[in-house]
């Protein structure tokens, strides 16, 4: 095997010997950063979870055994119940109460056919969700481009629009629903701005790092051609990074769903709304026909972005190997 | 001795490489010549079985290479070592660390993960660096050095894995000639110096004729010459080239290798560019 082989020793020039005990001083040090950091990571976190369970309310562990009580206490009156609820037929127990009135929320769409009523709610906050990644999306794209520091090369630019950027994600949805709903009055339109904005924030930052992430020579080639900025940022920036805005843009789509069903439960309308109501009126059956149609439907769009995905992106991205 | 057996390889409905027999003893340097979309790559892939076969065999001293899998397929693919065209370093892992990690079939995963090597690895691998005059960038990333000193570094990295065999990908098509003639004495010095069987592609007739003692030209897919470099007449040449490839392969040859002087015994050729290392990109930090 000639030079290099186990068996003979090796035989290095001193300029090499020096090179090797420079990478040896180098391991080193990096050796004992890299223990130093896991080791104060390590007891930050331990502190950080004894100060949680500290300030609980009830102690972590003392309250393990309670654990199964709300699902234990928490049934209808037999599982049909669940379905019935879910597709609004009639009850058999019906006592004229709001915890039987199944029927009453049928939105009828033409003859007898209706959409039972969490389906429509279901619509509401899908809705939200589509309306919202569609607008906040559209908006992250064409600011991203302006906060790319291979793109533009003013400062003051970049710093307005990620300034700009952070803002508009610095607040959870739920919050700015909650401030635009004292203007928009309760509902989807409130839900719709609320996450919106946040989804220009969030997607804006993912965009612009994509964008700084981009090769360059595509750039170079057609400046040295004469393209103007825009058609640079047309030709030689936006091929290369649609596919990964279209990732990211699916992945908050699915995020939008999450968020404007926990919105609808402060108010934004949609499923949230209605989940909120049949808890905090202990009427189970209705409670678990939402968390069924909730499952079912975020699987679903979680099924339905991948298979987006695969489309829009390519299917050789996904190949294995070469 | 390496025995290819009827290999055929589909792309879609796509034939790339169709019916290839081949044997190939220990020690033979054979450079596989012919134009862009031969199906030159394609066998080489499957060689190392980077790709799969569609039909046919891979023989290697009586083990069936082809239908290898999860661990005896990682030891096959350390044993033939692969030389790609693009270099295929990590680039943000420093020059060392790139070399290292030829080993890693060798070692023990976990070991490998938290990237401790052992001081015998380290002097093999400067060792190796040495020999491909480039121990000096050892600690830079290998992402900052020229085509010339990244490609002696996947040399060194496929020293490294000890292999029985090297294949190597048109090693030279993306350097300048000065460069690409170094890479190429490396791989010959090797090839003559540790017996190992080196595989080259390459789109210039005139490197394969200087550097190889056999050549396979392919066309379409399919082998058209196999035989050593004398055979190789410009009917032979059409014949793999096409009659408009011809006038390609005989022009790029001028930005290949052809650099040296003519006086220069192939001895003295090869020991130039041990001679004089890359001084310009010399850096001690």
């Amino acid at each position: 095997m000639g030079a290099v082989s186990q068996s003979s020793p090796p035989k290095l020039s001193d300029a090499t010997k020096k090179v090797h005990q420079h990478y040896q001083e180098l391991a080193r040090t990096k050796k004992l950063y890299s223990f130093l950091t896991i080791g104060i990571l390590g007891a930050i976190l331990v502190a950080a979870l004894w100060f949680a369970n500290a300030s609980n309310s009830g102690k972590f562990i003392d309250r393990i055994p309670y654990f199964f009580d709300f699902v234990l206490n928490f049934l209808p009156d037999d599982p049909l119940e669940i379905f019935r609820a879910l597709f609004d037929l009639p009850s058999p127990y019906a006592d004229g109460s709001l915890k039987y009135d199944y029927e009453e929320g049928r939105h009828y769409l033409f003859g007898d056919f209706y959409l039972p009523e969490y389906f429509y709610e279901m619509l509401v906050t899908l809705n939200i969700a589509f309306v919202s990644t569609l607008l906040g999306g559209g908006i992250a794209f064409v600011l991203c481009f302006f906060a790319a520091s291979n793109l533009v090369g003013s400062k003051a630019v970049r710093f307005v629009v990620r300034r700009i950027m952070e803002l508009l994600r610095a607040f959870p949805e739920i919050v700015i629903a909650g401030l635009l709903a004292a203007i928009l009055s309760l509902g989807p339109i409130a839900a719709i701005a609320a996450v919106s904005i946040h989804t220009i924030g969030a997607l804006g930052k993912l965009f612009f790092e994509v964008v700084e992430n981009a090769d360059m020579k595509p750039d170079e080639g057609l400046r040295a051609a004469g393209a103007s900025w825009v058609e640079r940022v047309r030709f030689a920036i936006v091929p290369q990074v649609l596919p990964n805005f279209t990732s990211y843009a699916l992945l908050r789509a699915e995020i939008n769903v999450r968020a404007s069903t926990i919105i609808g439960a402060v108010g934004g309308g949609g499923i949230g709304e209605v989940f909120r109501l049949s808890l905090s009126r202990d009427h189970a059956a209705k409670t678990y026909a939402i968390i069924l149609l909730l499952f079912v439907t975020i699987v679903a769009v979680d099924q339905l972005s991948g298979w987006l995905r695969r489309k829009m992106v390519g299917d050789q991205a996904f190949q294995f190997g070469a | 001795m390496l025995k290819l057996q009827n290999i055929n390889r589909r792309f879609g409905d796509k034939l790339a490489v169709k019916n290839v027999n081949l044997s190939i003893a220990s020690g033979e340097m054979v450079g596989v010549i012919g134009q862009s979309g031969a199906g030159k790559s394609t066998l080489l892939r499957m060689i190392n079985q980077l790709i799969a076969t569609s039909d046919g065999a891979i023989e290697f001293d009586g083990t069936k290479v082809s239908s290898l899998k999860g661990a005896d397929l990682r030891n096959w693919q350390r044993d033939c070592a692969m030389i790609f065209q693009q270099f295929n370093l990590v680039p943000r892992l420093d020059v060392l660390t790139n070399v290292m990690l030829g080993r890693l079939n060798r070692r023990n995963t976990f070991s490998s993960l938290i990237k401790s090597f052992t001081e015998e690895e380290q002097l093999e691998a400067l060792e190796a660096l040495e020999r491909l005059s480039i121990a000096q960038t050892a600690l830079q990333r290998a992402g900052t050095l020229s085509g010339g000193q990244q490609q002696r570094v996947a040399i060194a990295r496929a020293l490294m894995q000890q292999p029985k065999m090297i294949l190597a990908d048109e090693p030279i098509a993306s350097l300048d000639p000065r460069n690409a003639k170094v890479v190429m004495d490396s791989l010959k010095a090797i090839n003559e110096d540790d017996g190992i069987t080196v595989i080259t592609n390459l789109h210039t007739l005139d490197t394969a004729r200087n550097y190889c003692e056999r050549i396979i030209g392919m066309a379409h897919g399919e082998v058209v010459f196999d035989g050593p470099p004398e055979a190789l007449t410009t009917e032979v040449a059409r014949r793999i080239y096409g009659a408009e490839g011809l006038k390609d392969a005989f022009s790029e040859s001028m930005t290949s290798t052809s650099l040296e002087d003519d006086n220069e015994t192939p001895a003295q050729k090869r020991r130039g560019p041990y001679r004089d290392a890359d001084e310009a990109h010399v850096t001690l930090n």
